[in-house]
């Protein structure tokens, strides 16, 4: 009865959404860039300096009207269109949301928390410019037009890092940023170039179908595979790249959070558009390696260094590794679904970097309590079975075998915190709702990412099983290192392991002033001194 | 001189037969403590300078670390635009300071260049670079053997760094950046640096000799250090050859060189007994490390006491005497000497004293004017008796409120420090943090805790509450569960991030309520009644005769000791902002940057006990039975007052409480309407003044909550009557003073030595991070970051920034807000009172003296002596 019901609701939804998709689908993608294109041209006519400053919550407003318009067509639209140059699917609509949200969020941040910054006008043309262009890059389906949209993502993420350039520091910081991201987009260019030369195509969808690809042999797939890792493992700041966004924490703290909506993320998505072409162990394994020292060097930066913002760039680092891991698998969704949420969380962890102070406070009963091990041992079990239920759904993929290590291990960790360290009834049953909550929206989310993805992302090749269980020891011997070394606290190994973690989180000599001598001198300068 | 130097070694009977701690601890006095910035208090980083005048200390400091303590000429030209500068009052100190002088110059010519300097500012740069300045500069050689100048010692690697060789100075820096972070974090970082607990210098030795960061040669040199720091600290300067007469110099130019870091070690040191000797390990640490880096360069070039430069003194006369360069060699010798000195005494830092006084004696005017020109000729009893009294914290945010809140109805207000005079430690409810809730300069002598019978669930709520947050950091912290946590967590926070973007004031309303609705924090009491634990720990809760006691100093110090109304409400005063780490600065200044509500309610409950009011009526004071005490909290960032303690109220005091709760609306609107326009907005007109308010509290993007103490200029310690119908707009601490009830001047002497030290400490630190933003500031909040939990740094990494951040003191990055002006203490009081205090007290003598204070007085007949 229930689901006949159910069903025959459905049914007419469906039926709703289809006629007015098919009324829509003409001219969303229209209104999508035709709003693009207005919020480009409020933030230039902002930059017009007999504009009133109070246009900038107009223009605020403006920019907010692109994601929701990409917002309607993800919805509405599920299938994929070539339109032009641009390549509009879930995935690219997906993509333009989440980079024009960030975007949106960041810019209405930044209203009240730049002003009276000498540079207020341009630094909201450079966001508004650097989203667009990167929102673009996503959409993107003729080559050209994406490297010119990535170009432009590039040098617009430069210009924001060196907004304040009137301090040597921001400069230098912004020069070395600009240098790799050169670097990155020479290494994209010419790995397009090869690719469009050999198979005669512009077309992203054209390049990757299958006769395409045939023309290409096996060393030229590999060469172009390496190029397009080097391409993304630079925005990405895996090592030995890591050090433009180690040193970027310069750059204003809105800035820092802007990087994380399709820039520094953009290595996931760049390598699942271009998945049909990734092949060849070569590629994977250099991936692979790459992206695992990535994780355990950016995850000790994060362990060692006391700086809150240095915290959250080592643990970008990280993440992005583990992003990149998923791609190395074949795992393009869950490299999408990390890079998507990861984008949201740490962009709000860097617009609330202000509260990193508060609430110091450790509850009484962390440090003066033993663990209560019945609750700790359940939190185990309650792991394993989870870990071992989620391999068994899908043994045959081998991003499954990771991905049950990481989900385990999180459900018996959140699980003894907790529970086991809740006091009292109150304290366990808010724990177990916590508990319970979490799991319950963190399976919807991705059931929704999974609904609306599922047939736009294709699924990559399988990596052999050895290099998933090399990889798995990797991680458990990470792990057990790290326990091992807090635990040998006055070894030698661990004085050497933590200054060297240190020496690779720490900024370099002409990236660091003792004392921020430009605004006095700007001061003098700018101030009424006629 | 390098004679001199093993001379100086050899004079010593046994050169290393000397206490380095006494000279560490002397060399000390040039940085000034700095704790952690969750409770900023309010530092006067000159505080170990103040035996020396203040134009002396500026020199100093621009010789040895560049800074200029004067505000620079933007700043003053702007005042002088705005018309805060008289021509008169410049005029004078012309005079004066040309009076000072002996020169064989005619008048006329050195006042019209003494003019033509302080108003034309500096001589433009085209001047400097003609050729004929360069050849008269040479000709006019010998007549510099008269002026030379004595430089400051400087270190070492600074000396390299000026002779352009190395960037040692900043290559250390930098090192030292990293191990007083590393050492001294406070946040729990997960792996922290090993063998911290034995001490900065030993956790330091021991890594060193590891440090990737440090070449192979200066890994291996620092591998063999002796085992205690003063003994590597006695090598070291031997090693460096520093003269014994020096090394003082030579410590002074290091702590200098990092004020925030070495700050923070004072700190530190101050605070247990087991790190007393953390300074010496600093200076260890550092000069060692200096000593490694600079090593290939050593030994130095000799550094000689430079011969002045004519050039600017030349073309000063061309751009202010109207003095062409060729006209030098017509002139004689003894006007060349003359003119010569003229312009080289009158330099910038002279013309800067001279304008910031004539800045400050126009506010005085201003003020003396103001106050003078409302007095009521006879001072009329107050007919009327009050309905109710509102006790305020001296903070000059107070003034506009009280102001309002005596407009509305019969309300009389009193000014007094925050703190009540209570030196208490505070524990709240469910916490096991304490706080001294007192001036830094005082140490706390009880403890007074929050607590509530059945405090057990709410334990559990607030123990469920944050352990959200303590699982979110376990998780981060693991390299496993690291990966998954932003899946998990991403979408929460992202619903978070749009609430507090779309709708800023409902979201961090709705969020604090949610937690407040969660938490359900019970009714509490405090433990006021005598109790000792142990021998060690501070006691909990007052004596009978220290209730008395301190009840009966509070209410002296603020001049209630009769015609008590029936409601007397004791306000403290906190801020509510969101995301700033700076909140706790616009908190009370007198309770160590918190709240001064706990101590509001453990006066007001002292007050209300009934064997507490029987002791004081033997000493003369009686509190009518039907007077109630009650306590509140004014939010400074609302304008609004909230109750925190309110007990049974007798027929009386509860009709006036009635009328103040009808009152408080308006007040507040009329407050938020007087003191919200002034901050920064774009375009908008502002409807609803309130709403912005609320706005400016729980935006998560605001870089602006409130103004703070920003502008803060007089203290005026008189009574209410005397400023009643003055608009001071919000830019005075008011502390009620009746010199009549003060015979023996204790009283005065107390506000002095208590409250206005405090508030000194408060105008120096504004006046400070204003003048010198990267230095005595906290620079750009925008570019900051947290570090180890215990204060911010700039960009990459930094100094450990002390002061007030560019945003609490500038409008925009064009345009000042803080006018930096030395505090103008105005006592009303007969002059024999005012000497009497001076004669007494030598630190106050001092500072008036030196210029880090500005005194004033008003007798009681209405005159007006100004004493700086």
């Amino acid at each position: 009865m229930m689901e006949i019901g159910q069903s025959h609701i459905f049914g007419i939804g469906f039926f709703h959404t289809s006629i007015e998709a098919s009324k829509m689908l003409i001219s969303l993608p229209e209104i999508f860039f035709g709003l693009l294109a207005i919020s480009v041209l409020s933030a230039l006519f902002l930059l017009y300096p007999k504009v009133p400053l109070s246009f900038v919550r107009l223009h605020v407003g403006i920019t907010l009207l692109p994601p929701i318009a990409a917002l309607v067509a993800l919805v509405t639209n599920n299938e994929t269109m070539i339109y032009g140059p641009l390549r509009l699917d879930s995935l690219s609509w997906l993509l333009a949301l989440f980079v024009l949200t960030i975007g949106f969020i960041v810019q209405r941040y930044s209203v009240r928390y730049l002003l009276g910054d000498r540079s207020y006008r341009k630094y909201f043309a450079l966001l508004t410019i650097t989203t667009t262009a990167d929102s673009g890059v996503w959409l993107s389906n003729d080559l050209r037009l994406l490297l010119v949209c990535w170009g432009v993502t590039l040098l617009g993420l430069t210009l924001l890092i060196r907004l304040k350039k009137d301090w040597s520091v921001a400069r230098n910081s912004a020069s070395q940023s600009g240098r790799l991201f050169a670097l990155g987009w020479l290494t994209l260019l010419g790995a397009v170039i090869w690719i469009t030369q050999t198979t005669g195509h512009w077309q992203l969808s054209l390049v990757l179908t299958k006769s395409s690809l045939v023309q290409l042999d096996s060393w030229e797939k590999t060469c172009i595979n390496l190029l397009l890792i080097l391409a993304v493992v630079i925005p990405a700041a895996q090592w030995p790249f890591q050090r433009w966004l180690l040193d970027s924490v310069v750059a204003p703290t809105p800035v820092s959070a802007v990087m994380h909506a399709g820039l520094v993320n953009a290595g996931g998505i760049i390598l699942t558009r271009f998945s049909p072409l990734l092949s060849g162990n070569l590629a994977q394994i250099v991936l692979l390696l790459l992206s695992g020292v990535s994780v355990i060097i950016g995850t000790g930066i994060m362990l060692v260094h006391v700086d809150y913002k240095r915290q959250l760039v080592g643990s970008t680092i990280a993440q992005m590794g583990f992003m990149l891991i998923q791609c190395a698998l074949g795992a393009y969704l869950a490299a999408i679904i990390h890079a998507v949420l990861h984008g949201l969380f740490k962009s709000t962890l860097f617009l609330q970097a202000g509260s990193a102070l508060h609430h110091r406070e450790v509850p009484t009963s962390r440090t003066n309590q033993p663990k209560p091990i019945v609750w700790t041992i359940t939190g185990g079990i309650l792991g394993i079975l989870v870990a071992i239920g989620l391999w068994i759904s899908s043994p045959g993929e081998g991003y499954q075998m990771i991905s049950a290590l990481t989900i385990g291990w999180s459900v018996s960790i959140a699980w003894t915190q907790l529970m086991a360290f809740g006091s009292g009834s109150i304290g366990r049953i808010a724990g177990f709702s916590l508990f319970a909550g979490a799991a319950i929206v963190y399976n919807l989310v991705h059931d929704a990412f999974y609904g609306v993805l599922q047939d736009t992302i294709p699924k990559g090749i399988q990596p052999p099983a050895l290099v998933v269980i090399l990889l798995l020891m990797i991680l458990l011997a990470g792990s057990a290192a790290a326990v091992w070394l807090s635990r040998h606290r006055s070894s030698a190994a661990y004085a050497v392991i933590y200054l060297w973690l240190v020496r690779l989180g720490e900024p370099q000599s002409e990236l660091v002033e003792s004392h921020p001598k430009h605004l006095t001198q700007s001061f003098f300068r700018g101030g009424h001194l006629r | 001189m390098s004679l001199a130097k093993t001379l100086n070694w050899e004079m010593l009977p046994e050169p290393l037969d000397f206490d380095l701690n006494d000279l560490v601890k002397s060399a000390s006095s040039v940085i000034a403590p700095l704790g952690p910035i969750n409770t900023f208090a309010a530092r006067n980083p000159w505080v170990g300078l103040e035996e020396q005048p203040f134009e002396k200390v500026a020199r100093w400091l621009k010789d040895t670390c560049d800074v200029d303590i004067y505000p620079n000429d933007s700043v003053f030209q702007s005042a002088r635009d705005r018309g805060e500068i008289h021509q008169n009052f410049l005029e004078n100190s012309i005079q004066h300071w040309l009076n000072s002088q002996s020169l064989e110059l005619p008048r006329e010519v050195a006042e019209s260049f003494c003019r033509a300097a302080l108003i034309q500012n500096q001589p433009s740069s085209s001047t400097l670079e003609v050729p004929e300045l360069k050849s008269m500069a040479k000709k006019l050689n010998r007549f510099t053997s008269q002026m030379t100048e004595k430089h400051s010692v400087k270190t070492y690697s600074q000396r390299l760094e000026q002779l352009g060789r190395t960037n040692a100075a900043q290559e250390l820096n930098r090192h030292m950046i990293k191990w007083c972070k590393l050492f001294l974090d406070e946040s729990q970082a997960v792996w922290s640096m090993p063998n911290r607990e034995e001490g900065f210098y030993q956790a330091w030795r021991k890594l060193v000799q590891h440090d990737p960061a440090l070449c192979r040669k200066v890994r291996k040199q620092l591998g063999k250090l002796p085992v205690e720091a003063d003994a590597a600290l006695k090598e070291v300067l031997l090693s460096l050859e520093i003269p014994f007469s020096e090394i003082q110099d030579y410590f002074e130019a290091h702590f200098l060189a990092l004020p925030g870091w070495a700050g923070m070690m004072l700190w530190r040191s101050q605070q247990a007994a087991e790190e007393t000797s953390l300074l010496l390990d600093y200076l260890a640490v550092r000069i060692t490390m200096e000593w490694a880096l600079i090593k290939p360069c050593l030994p130095l070039p000799e550094k000689r006491n430079d011969k002045v430069n004519l050039e600017p003194l030349i073309a000063a006369w061309t751009e202010w005497g109207n003095l062409p360069i060729n006209a030098w060699s017509q002139l004689s010798s003894t006007e060349i000497k003359a003119r010569l000195a003229l312009a080289y005494r009158f330099d910038k830092i002279l013309c800067h004293r001279l304008l910031l006084e004539a800045w400050e004696k126009t506010y005085e005017d201003q003020l003396k004017t103001m106050i003078t020109s409302q007095q009521p000729a006879v001072a009329t009893e107050n007919v009327k008796p009050a309905l109710a009294q509102f006790v305020f914290c001296i903070d000059v945010r107070s003034e506009p409120f009280r102001r309002k809140l005596e407009k509305t109805g019969d309300f009389e207000t009193f000014g007094t420090a925050g703190f009540f005079g209570l030196p208490i430690e505070t524990c709240e409810l469910g916490s096991n943090h304490t706080h001294n809730s007192l001036p830094v300069m005082f140490k706390p002598q009880f403890k007074v805790k929050e607590f509530s019978p059945g405090s057990e669930s709410y334990q559990q709520r607030y123990q469920a509450y944050s352990s959200l947050r303590f699982t979110f950091k376990t998780m981060k912290n693991n390299l496993v569960s690291s990966m998954v946590l932003p899946e998990i967590s991403g979408p929460w926070l992202s619903l978070q991030t749009l609430a507090r973007s779309f709708v800023p004031r409902n979201a961090g309303r709705t969020f604090s309520k949610l937690r407040e609705t969660w938490l359900h924090k019970p009714s509490t009491e405090l433990s006021l009644d005598y109790t000792q634990k142990s021998e060690t720990d501070l006691p909990i809760g007052f004596s009978m005769k220290e209730k008395v006691h301190y009840v009966q100093q509070a209410l002296k110090m603020m001049g209630l000791t009769s015609q008590f109304a029936p409601l007397v409400v004791i306000c403290g005063h906190g801020s509510h902002s969101t995301n700033n780490p700076y909140g706790s600065a616009l908190d009370c200044g007198a309770c160590g940057g918190a709240s001064s509500g706990f101590n509001a309610r453990v006066l007001a409950a002292l007050c209300n006990l009934p064997n507490v009011r029987k002791r004081l009526e033997t000493e003369g004071i009686i509190i009518p039975k039907d007077t109630v005490f009650a306590a509140a909290e004014h939010i400074t960032t609302l304008d609004e007052l909230r109750w925190l303690y309110v007990p049974e109220l007798s027929v009386e005091a509860k009709e006036a409480f009635k009328r103040v709760q009808a009152a408080l609306p308006k007040v507040s609107e009329e407050a938020n309407a007087e003191r919200i326009p002034k901050l920064p907005n774009i375009g908008t007109h502002l409807k609803n003044p309130k709403a912005e308010a609320e706005r400016l509290s729980e935006d998560w993007s605001e870089v602006r909550p409130e103004w703070g103490l920003a502008r803060n200029a007089a203290f005026i310690i008189g009574e209410r009557r005397l400023t009643q119908d003055c608009i001071l707009g919000g830019r005075a601490f008011l502390n009620n003073y009746n010199w009549k009830k003060d015979k023996n001047g204790t009283i005065l002497a107390n506000i002095i030595s208590g409250p206005a030290t405090v508030a000194q400490w408060i105008n120096l630190q504004y006046y400070a991070s204003t003048v010198a933003p990267h230095y005595y500031g906290s620079g750009n909040k925008i570019t900051q970051t947290v570090t180890a939990g215990l204060g911010v740094m700039q960009g990459n990494a930094s100094d450990l920034l002390s002061g007030l951040p560019w945003q609490s003191v500038m409008k925009s990055d064009e345009e000042a807000y803080h006018e930096p002006l030395r505090l103008l203490v105005v006592i009303q009081a007969p002059m024999e009172y005012v000497k009497r205090m001076l004669d007494n007290d030598h630190a106050i003598h001092q500072k008036v003296k030196n210029g880090w204070i500005r005194l004033a007085s008003i007798d009681p007949e209405g005159h007006w002596e100004s004493w700086s």
